[in-house]
């Protein structure tokens, strides 16, 4: 159970830093609030008491997204639902609905915010490796002097390990900057134990440009999460793949590079055969979301799990 | 915990059209407010962590789930609850009659929450097609109906919502001369999809209070002492029992009555109660039970059931030395000579395993004394005679003194049959003299209460050439955790099930029911069928394919007919294992010969009237696009 003695809703990011500059030692910054509640629960954390949480869903700054050569400013308060349902967004970051149709449910999807997924740092988190592949990056303020400072962090950077973030005191998660990709192809593959509401054992996400002239491949993105402390980009794939036309041989190739990188506590095993499929599922997706012939599709290695 | 004195929040909102202020506290999930303040219980609580969605509430238009959000953040939002959806007094929308004509509601527990979903699924997308429905009530837990007729329902809704549909679909059908084989709506479904139907833990009384118990964190130890004077005096508690305050017979169970109300002087699993408080309110409760003192000496305990039938396995209960609840032995026949007779032995051991019954209505009851000093218990119970004789012994009063009231089962499947925590709430309801309510989390449903006997069946089966079967063995060995409860009786019916419903002249049969320090196992749907069923038609099947013969084939030269005996001298009129058999194979396509013959291309699969794997993003697959994004 958990339980609080302050409860407050700022309605500006310069009272939001004020209050978490302020708040005593254990007081929780919250977005959606979706995984607090759970996580307070029998088996987790059990019964939690905090001093105060500061929810920040009703601060204006953070909502809403903008564009800027090339890349989009998400504010922190944009929910997942959000690439699912707006038109603008689905085009702009074309994995970002199939990551999202898999996280969660219709309902916390209305709740959940794709910045608070990241900030909790899960090996797990379904919205890392999407960001992680659009070369993802997070804004945060801080007051100095009375004065809202920012800063810029890579999330590869800001993420240190599970649950453990490069966030300092003080400081708030106000976007996520990430590059916007489109006319690209894109997908995100997930396994868990049920289809709505599951956490990821292993996700991967593609986002692929093909050259209009050649058919070679212009740009893909791989990022893989659920195999090690960290989600991981799949650079040395992605340079594989790039400038080349795919076959068949090469998407299976390309899928078997990255299960070595497999460094989860259990189940090692399965999740490299997750993987070797997931990667070649999932350049396969994107190519057919961009409209893309999938080579040989029917000849396709089902992996064995 | 703080002793900081919580801020209260200040809410203006509005309800189901009307407009509220109200106080709250800081900590309150919007589900604790709109039950316990606003007395609006169709939304429920399944589980607590966003998994089940019977807390489902529109807030601003948009569907939540009401157990994941803190009620501050419904401040200045349009709440709708599913009272509010045909509005007061008023009718039930389409999508509630739909629910009410297709039997989409069973128990109705979840039912609340999936009329919530659905109705949001039609407002985002009247036009959805099934894939789409099935996505959007994705976050929505049934138990009961396999959710056939709930998409059936949110169907029929949406044609008659789009016009599609004449709105005559949804009411009754008629019955004609005989209600058989006609579509007749339940007469309680009305108050369930429209959330009226109250359950146990819905109920309120003035003057009650509420029930926190502590629980064993061993599977197996000696409690030496309960010291539970702090908790007693924490401000708001009214009491606080242990095995110590019991005035009579303690003990309690289906068959064998090996289980005290609350551990007395020694836990046999984790999760055992061990204590109760009862207070003003739930987080009094909670933090009295946290400040009980027990000093356990755990001891060696067994955990697997073949291990706990050895010489010098821990004992889990005295009056067992070797450990065995029941021993069910059955013998037809000279299995020897059968065995002898047989070109063919074939031997092979199955294993089942626990299984949680996952009713969306966790375990909850509230308990009074009445003016005439009768015991009341108002639950889900399962049992309520075997119960009532049982509390009436174990609190010491006549029979006429104890009464039992079954409140509506959110879902039961055998595991509310057991008396696992009325007797609790009885004592802490005389204790204090008034009304005490008491209701599991989900996390406590799962530890504390009964699971299916997981099993281990080594089954040897003698054969001709032909296909005749001419000897079983079949030895069973169930787990039946720390408990007696229904192991006597799920032992008996899985022994006289055993054999499945075929002739067999030479039977022995050996099921044992076995202590142990697991979670108790208890009734469950099929009572131990399903597991002797399970290693009986895989048997089977393993035995058409070393004999070359079709499975279907080799079941009917072995199936019972009209008059046939069963290994429990049991004469059966009417036998229709035939019929079964016949309407199996035609209904999957069966593609006639042994498995072996059959090639990699198989006909049977994929037919109309099979449907597809889940899918995800239905609601923006591009025309043309097959099912790409599979469950892997």
């Amino acid at each position: 159970m958990l339980t609080c003695d302050q409860y407050h809703m700022p309605t500006s990011l310069a009272d939001a830093l004020v209050l978490w500059q302020d708040a005593p030692e254990g007081t929780q910054l919250v977005a959606g609030a979706t995984d607090i509640l759970p996580w307070a629960r029998e088996g987790r954390a059990g019964d939690v008491h905090l001093p105060a949480m500061i929810d920040l869903s009703r601060v204006p700054e953070l909502d809403g997204y903008t564009l800027d050569d090339g890349r989009i400013r998400l504010g922190a308060n944009v929910v997942y639902q959000q690439f699912l349902t707006d038109e603008k967004l689905r085009a702009l970051l074309p994995c970002m609905p199939y990551c999202s149709v898999w996280f969660a449910d219709d309902q916390i999807r209305e709740q959940a915010t794709l910045a608070g997924n990241i900030v909790n740092a899960s090996p797990a988190a379904d919205g890392t490796p999407p960001m992680l592949a659009l070369n993802g990056e997070l804004e945060i303020a801080r007051l100095e002097n009375d004065d809202i400072a920012r800063r810029n962090i890579a999330i590869d950077d800001f993420i240190k390990g599970p649950g453990t973030t490069d966030l300092k005191p003080g400081e708030i998660v106000t976007a996520v900057i990430c590059d916007t990709l489109e006319g690209y192809g894109g997908s995100f593959q997930k396994v868990g134990q049920r289809r709505s509401l599951v956490i990821s054992s292993v996700c991967a996400v593609a986002c692929i440009k093909l050259d209009e002239a050649t058919g070679k491949v212009a740009d893909i993105r791989l990022a893989l999460g659920g195999i090690s402390p960290v989600p991981l980009r799949l650079t040395k794939t992605e340079q594989l793949l790039t400038g080349k036309r795919l076959t068949r041989e090469m998407i299976v190739e390309a899928a078997r590079q990255p299960a070595d990188l497999v460094a989860s506590r259990t189940r090692r095993e399965y999740r490299r055969v997750v993987v070797r499929g997931f990667v070649e599922a999932a350049i396969e997706d994107a190519l057919a979301d961009c409209g893309a012939a999938v080579p040989d599709a029917e000849t396709r290695e089902t992996a064995d799990v | 915990m703080s002793e900081q004195t919580p801020t209260d929040l200040q809410l203006e909102f509005q309800i189901n059209g009307r407009n509220m202020k109200r106080r709250a506290q800081p900590h309150q999930r919007l589900l604790d407010f709109i039950r316990d303040d606003l007395a609006l219980t169709g939304a429920k609580e399944g589980c607590g962590a966003g998994e089940c969605g019977t807390c489902s509430v529109f807030v601003d238009g948009k569907l939540v789930k009401s157990c994941l959000m803190p009620v501050a953040k419904a401040n200045g939002t349009k709440i709708e609850t599913i009272e509010g959806l045909a509005g007061w007094g008023g009718d039930l929308t389409p999508v509630q009659k739909a629910f009410h004509k297709t039997g989409a509601s069973q128990c109705g527990y979840c039912i609340p929450g999936m009329v919530m979903a659905a109705t949001s699924a039609l407002r985002e997308n009247p036009k959805a097609d099934i894939e789409e429905i099935k996505e959007r009530l994705g976050g929505n837990i049934c138990r009961c109906t396999g959710y056939t007729k709930i998409f059936e329902a949110v169907e029929m809704a949406r044609d008659v919502l789009s016009g599609e549909a004449n709105a005559a679909v949804l009411e009754a059908d008629g019955a004609g001369k005989s209600y058989i084989g006609n579509n007749v709506r339940r007469l309680d479904a009305p108050s369930k999809v429209a959330g009226r139907l109250r359950y146990a833990g819905d109920m309120v009384m003035p003057g009650m209070l509420h029930m926190q118990v502590l629980r064993s964190p061993h599977a197996h130890a000696l409690i030496k002492s309960i010291d539970t004077s702090e908790a007693e005096n924490l401000p708001g508690v009214a009491c606080v029992i242990t095995a110590d305050d019991v005035p009579g017979e303690d003990g309690f169970g289906v068959f064998v009555h090996d289980q005290p109300i609350m551990a007395r002087g020694r836990v046999r699993y984790v999760g055992e109660a061990i204590a109760a408080v009862t207070a003003d309110d739930m987080l009094t409760a909670v933090r009295a039970a946290s400040l009980i003192k027990v000093e356990y000496e755990p001891i060696a305990a067994v955990f697997d059931s073949e291990e706990a039938m050895q010489n010098g396995a821990p004992v889990v209960h005295d009056y067992a030395p070797d450990n065995i609840v029941k021993h069910i032995p059955i013998r037809k026949g000279d299995v020897e000579q059968g065995f002898a007779d047989a070109d063919l032995v074939v031997e092979q051991s199955y294993d089942t395993q626990a299984v949680e019954h996952a009713y969306l209505e966790p375990e909850a009851g509230i308990a009074y004394v009445d003016h005439d000093d009768v015991v009341t218990v108002v639950s889900p119970s399962q049992n309520i005679t075997h119960h009532r004789h049982m509390l009436a012994k174990i609190i010491d009063r006549p029979i006429n003194k104890v009464r039992f009231i079954m409140s509506p089962v959110g879902g039961g499947f055998g595991g509310k049959e057991d008396m696992i925590y009325q007797g609790m709430l009885a004592l802490s309801a005389m204790k204090t003299g008034a009304p005490v309510r008491l209701v599991y989390t989900r996390e406590e449903s799962i530890i504390s209460t009964a699971k299916r006997h997981p099993a281990r069946i080594t089954y040897k089966m003698g054969l001709k050439q032909d296909g005749r079967i001419t000897a079983v063995s079949f030895r069973m060995i169930s787990d039946g955790g720390a408990y007696g409860l229904s192991t006597e009786g799920v032992m008996r019916k899985a022994a006289i099930l055993a054999c499945g419903p075929y002739n067999i002249p030479n039977v022995q049969i050996d099921t044992y029911g076995v202590y142990t320090n697991n979670t108790p196992s208890g009734a469950f749907r099929t009572f131990g069928a399903m597991q002797s069923q399970f290693a009986t038609e895989s048997h089977m099947d393993i035995c058409a394919e070393k004999l070359g013969l079709d499975p279907f084939e080799f079941r009917r030269i072995n199936m019972m007919q009209n008059g046939a005996v069963t290994h429990t001298q049991q004469q059966l009129g009417s036998v229709s294992i035939g019929r079964v058999l016949e309407a199996a194979e035609k209904a999957s396509r069966w593609e006639t010969g042994p498995v072996s013959m059959r090639g990699q291309e198989r006909a049977d699969l994929g037919g109309d009237d099979t449907r597809p794997p889940c899918t995800l993003g239905a609601r923006f697959r591009k025309p043309g696009d097959d099912d790409r994004q599979e469950v892997a």
